[in-house]
């Protein structure tokens, strides 16, 4: 009789994971990272996922996002998972493929119509002197960029260039 | 014989031969003549360091002055906006400038007189010319939903131009070709000569970079977005929403042939930033001031 209750529970857990997993937000591990139980870098693990793992994003806040993995939940860094839209499982696993150069989603989705412009087009074109005279005449000074960044709150922070770490993780 | 000698003259002038040293080659590298007596539209700029012959402003591209820089990045840009116009809504134009030119303050060229424009494309692209002209489609503009995000793509094109990657191109190319013009005595002149340099039309914007470039423009574009005061996500934003385009749609097509892809992209971008933006909390993303397209 336990048992039986205890399959009929695992049945219910089945068909209840895919139904809340539809309308989340779906995410890619972009690399292997460690999970923490708060959003800093110096708080305690609660597990990790490996490049390519699947997770469910729960929420974000500032340059951090709580995901849960397979095993676990827990927060990482923003640019550790790479968002999809509400995706399906189905769509999220062709994620990677395209990473690795295959063409496609798995996912086919009809042209949109858009032809785009092509390499012909590009060789094809002629210079534009009203059209480059047009674009100079909107050119900001420094100085008027420095007033429309004012205006917006926006304060200049000092901040290196990043390392070329040539695609290895850290 | 003679090319096989002048063949050898261009490679030793690669080996960092100083180009005070380098006899005659400085002349026979000059392809164009008089660019600034056909066009005076240039914004005057501060006294360039370089020191260009006023009457005969040739394009040395081994180490092309400022001035050159510029006159070469004209040219692409008006060939692109042939074939792709600029938007016609000037508020949308002014608004693009004020911040591109705010982020490509944050650069090592602030110096540079910075062009920003809107075009009339429904692509999924943006891209950049030497000496500061960056242009970005209205198909990519309408995927954004804030400043940040601007700022980002703007920022990556700044790298482009900051790190002379199309100018590397061009010298490339143009090294092949050295021995052939050294031989003609003149060759055409103004944009007719650029045109050998750059290539008909637009064409070098269809080639594209290799990837490393496009790597380090990103790194470049994410630095000075958050440099100038923006959320620092913006840029990767972007590529995630460019990653939800099926491969298929014509829209990206270009963009996808001449970059990595968006998943690529990231990855790199993720690994380079790891924990270097940590202390960066108060970047502003500005969803509301993003100028909307009419």
């Amino acid at each position: 009789m336990t048992i039986n209750f205890k399959k009929s529970a695992l049945v219910l857990l089945a068909l209840l994971i895919p139904c809340i997993s539809v309308g989340a937000e779906m995410g890619t591990a972009l690399k292997a990272d460690t999970l923490r139980k708060e959003p800093y870098a110096d708080a305690k693990t609660s597990g990790s996922f490996a490049r390519g793992d699947k997770v469910e994003v729960i929420t974000k806040q500032g340059a951090w996002l709580k995901v849960k993995a397979a095993k676990s939940t827990g927060w990482v860094r923003l640019l550790s998972v790479k968002r999809g839209s509400t995706a399906t499982a189905n769509q999220t696993a062709g994620i990677l493929s395209v990473a690795s150069g295959r063409a496609g989603t798995g996912q086919v989705v009809a042209t949109t119509g858009v032809r785009g412009l092509t390499e012909e087009e590009l060789k094809d074109a002629k210079f534009d002197e009203a059209e480059v005279k047009s674009l100079e005449s909107y050119t900001q000074s420094a100085a008027q960029g420095q007033k429309f960044a004012k205006a917006g709150n926006l304060k200049a922070i000092k901040l290196e260039y990043l390392p070329d770490t040539g695609g290895s993780a850290q | 014989m003679r090319l096989h000698l002048t063949l050898i003259c261009v490679f030793a002038f690669t080996m960092n031969m100083n180009a005070a040293q380098a006899f005659d080659l400085n002349d026979a590298l000059k392809t164009i003549d008089n660019i600034d007596n056909k066009k005076n539209s240039q914004p005057a700029e501060s006294p360039a360091k370089e020191t260009a012959n006023n009457n005969e402003l040739s394009i040395n591209l081994i180490s092309p002055t400022k001035k050159e820089e510029i006159a070469l990045g004209r040219e692409i840009a008006g060939n692109l906006l042939g074939a792709a116009p600029l938007v016609k809504d000037a508020g949308l134009q002014k608004y693009v400038n004020q911040i591109g030119r705010w982020v490509a303050s944050q650069s090592e060229r602030p110096d540079l007189p910075w062009h920003f424009g809107v075009i009339e494309s429904e692509d999924l692209n943006a891209f950049a010319a030497p000496g500061g002209y960056v242009l970005i489609t209205k198909g990519l503009y309408r995927k954004l939903d804030n400043e940040a995000q601007l700022a980002g793509v703007l920022g990556h094109e700044i790298g482009h131009v900051v790190k002379q990657h199309h100018l590397k191109v061009l010298q490339k190319s143009q090294l092949l070709n050295l021995g052939a013009n050294l031989l003609g005595s003149k060759v055409g002149k103004d944009s007719q000569t650029i045109q050998k340099v750059i290539g008909s039309g637009a064409e070098i914007m269809a080639r594209g970079l290799d990837k490393d470039a496009e790597f380090e423009a990103d790194r470049v574009g994410l630095v000075l977005a958050a440099r100038a005061g923006y959320d620092p996500y913006g840029l990767p934003e972007v590529l995630e929403k460019i990653s939800e385009v099926s491969s298929n749609d014509g829209s990206v097509a270009l963009l996808f042939k001449t970059h990595p892809t968006p998943d690529d992209r990231l990855e790199k971008l993720a690994n380079a930033v790891g924990n270097h933006l940590d202390k960066i909390t108060d970047g502003q993303a500005l969803p509301k001031r993003l100028y909307h397209l009419k």
